[in-house]
């Protein structure tokens, strides 16, 4: 099972080195969001302080306590990256088999597990690196006079990085495995985008990834505290800018829970519904 | 009782979705270290009965065996004594061909070093070594095949399934595949078992041939023992004396099965035309006319096809699968560089 899984894994390692295209237009979309979505948009907290909410007020409700809109969004657009960087996953196992190549490994005793866990392990690598991509050149903007960048207002300890990566890794796993499935058991590309739009922009829109969160209304805010992506990013929020707007006191563990949990329904699905598909014998 | 062939197809059955019945009984037994020929019409049923003979595809009913293991039970186990050869291409294109084989090795769960080694042997095998660092979308049809069967051979099988091998390449690609082919069969006792388009490759390299038409087999044997079957050879003869029927006299000669004149010619079937001409030449002789012309033929296998299908055999039904498939790469080529 090791042999086959590490064969298969090196070839998406050199398939994805190989198409510099894909890896250019990924690293495009979080820089564009990033420079000009995020540098454009601007909310001015101060302009929310009221009698009854001062600045922190303000800040907590509306922005998680982030210290600005745009280090709220940085961490949000983490959780953007890692889902938007998963799509076209599905899509090659398409290819592969309009081209015969998926035919291959099949008629080959690869275990199922190998030929989809070395396509996870090679799909989950591009989202993971975009996003922690993403959180850098965030925070080297702070450093850059005249743009905004994220501003990290805790002091963040190893056990917070561990638990900000978790997250990063659980969400980019949950829809490399969403999608790949996807992928697994659908035959044409045209079906399979249509799958994945129909589940891509109602995910990223019922969460408070770049909405602000004191703007949502009551409905959607109950949503999307049990949106996979949100629950990522309030792990990133919770342990960057404190836990002043999260008044249950858990701490950003009890979002990394629910990640886990999503993401364990998940590859249980997954696994059914792909070693039914790829069993020896049709 | 147990059957000794490396493989063995018992009462093989598929139907498709409840309704379509692809194949419908197919029985035969292949000795190790034969080459099988496996010959019939498109949509006759080869494509789906070396898929369930390869593991690829669950019999509705019916039982394959592989080398001792039954197909159904140990699916995995069969992948591993086998190689497959498809008929679309399925070389990775973005991969070199040294990738492509070292890639396959893993799968059949060869270590790194055993895989570099094989894949260095087979590349020089298949005369692919000077564009073994090359991607595999850049070969022509023929590397692209060769490297296919490499693959196919990574893991050193006891068995090859090969499905439509040459199509697409040209006469010198076919006699140098099938030149390997044969030298594998004699070093190391390799079943083969292969569908083919060309007729005349199954007369040349098939010891036995099954026949297969809408899901059925209507004829075993060796090309020569089909050929057989049709009633033997037909001898064309011509004599100086066209008006007269000679064709009662001809009958009578021992072997001979029919008689047709036409044109004051005769056309005779018979069990050996190398015995039936000379005394036919003495009958014709001592009924006083001379004969001016004779010519021997014996039946090609694509008169065995029609004999037994009802058609005609056709090599060119559109695109080869190795053209739709390269055309397919080009497409994903095209669409990667836009994304």
């Amino acid at each position: 099972m090791f042999r086959e899984l590490a064969a298969l894994t090196r070839r998406e390692y050199i398939k994805l080195a190989r198409n510099p295209q894909a890896i250019f237009t990924s690293l495009l979309l979080p820089l564009l969001y990033l420079i000009l979505f995020g540098q454009g948009f601007s909310i001015n907290p101060a302009a929310l302080v009221t009698p009854y909410c001062n600045l922190q007020c303000v800040l907590n409700s509306y922005f998680r306590g982030a210290p600005s809109y745009y280090s709220y969004f940085a961490a949000g657009m983490v959780g953007f990256v890692a889902v938007t960087a998963s799509l076209f996953l599905g899509a090659n196992v398409i290819f592969d088999k309009l081209f015969g190549i998926f035919k291959r490994t099949r008629g080959t005793p690869a275990p199922s597990a190998a030929v989809f866990g070395s396509r996870l392990i090679a799909g989950m690598t591009q989202p993971i690196l975009l996003a922690l991509f993403v959180l850098g050149l965030a925070t080297v903007f702070t450093h850059v006079p005249g743009l905004k960048g994220l501003s990290i207002t805790q002091s963040v300890g190893a056990l917070g990085w561990a638990e900000a990566l978790a997250a990063i890794v659980l969400l980019s796993g949950l829809f490399a495995t969403l999608f790949l499935t996807f992928g697994v058991l659908l035959e044409v590309p045209q079906t399979y985008f249509a799958a994945v739009n129909l589940i891509n922009l109602p995910v990223l829109l019922t969460s408070d990834a770049l909405y602000p969160w004191g703007t949502m209304p009551a409905w959607l805010k109950t949503i999307s505290q049990y949106n996979p992506v949100s629950l990522a990013v309030n792990v990133l929020r919770e342990t960057f800018f404190g836990t002043a707007a999260y008044p249950h006191g858990y701490g950003p563990g009890v979002y990394l829970l629910g990640l886990l949990a999503w993401t364990a329904v998940l590859v249980v699905i997954a696994i059914v519904l792909v070693r039914r598909a790829l069993r020896p014998l049709d | 009782m147990q059957s000794t062939g490396a493989i063995v197809a018992e009462q093989l059955v598929k139907v498709y979705n409840g309704k379509v019945k692809a194949v419908q009984g197919v029985s035969f037994d292949v000795p190790p270290a034969q080459v099988f020929g496996f010959l019939g019409p498109n949509g006759a049923g080869k494509t789906t009965t070396v898929s369930m003979l390869s593991a690829g595809l669950r019999p509705t009913s019916g039982r394959a065996v592989i080398d001792g293991l039954d197909v159904a039970k140990e699916p995995e186990r069969v992948k591993r004594r086998i190689g497959v050869i498809f008929q679309e291409s399925t070389a990775d294109g973005d991969l070199t061909g040294r990738e492509n084989l070292e890639v396959a090795a893993g799968c059949y769960g060869l270590s790194r070093a055993e895989g570099r080694k094989q894949a260095e042997m087979l590349l020089e095998h298949m005369q692919l070594g000077d564009a073994a660092e090359r991607y595999a979308k850049t070969y022509s049809g023929g590397m692209r095949r060769r490297l296919e069967l490499a693959v196919g051979l990574v893991h050193q099988p006891k068995i090859l399934f090969l499905d439509e091998p040459t199509l697409g390449l040209d006469p010198q690609g076919r006699a140098g595949f099938w030149g390997f082919i044969d030298g594998l069969r004699r070093d190391r006792g390799l079943t083969v078992f292969v569908t083919t388009h060309y007729l005349d490759e199954a007369d040349t390299m098939c010891e036995r041939i099954a026949i297969i038409d809408h899901g059925e087999i209507v004829s075993t044997g060796s090309p020569n023992e089909l050929k057989d079957r049709l009633g033997g050879d037909v001898v064309t003869l011509t004599t100086a004396d066209g008006g007269r029927d000679l064709t009662e006299a001809l009958r009578a000669v021992p072997g001979v099965s029919t008689v047709q004149r036409q044109d004051g010619r005769y056309r005779v079937k018979c069990s050996s035309g190398e015995t039936f001409v000379p005394r036919a030449v003495e009958t014709i002789s001592k009924a006083g006319v001379g004969v001016t012309g004779v010519t021997v033929k014996r039946p090609s296998l694509d008169e065995v096809f029609l004999e037994f299908t009802g058609r005609e055999f056709r090599e060119d039904e559109g695109p080869t699968a190795t053209d739709r498939a390269v055309m397919l790469q080009r497409v994903q080529g095209a669409l990667q560089g836009r994304r």
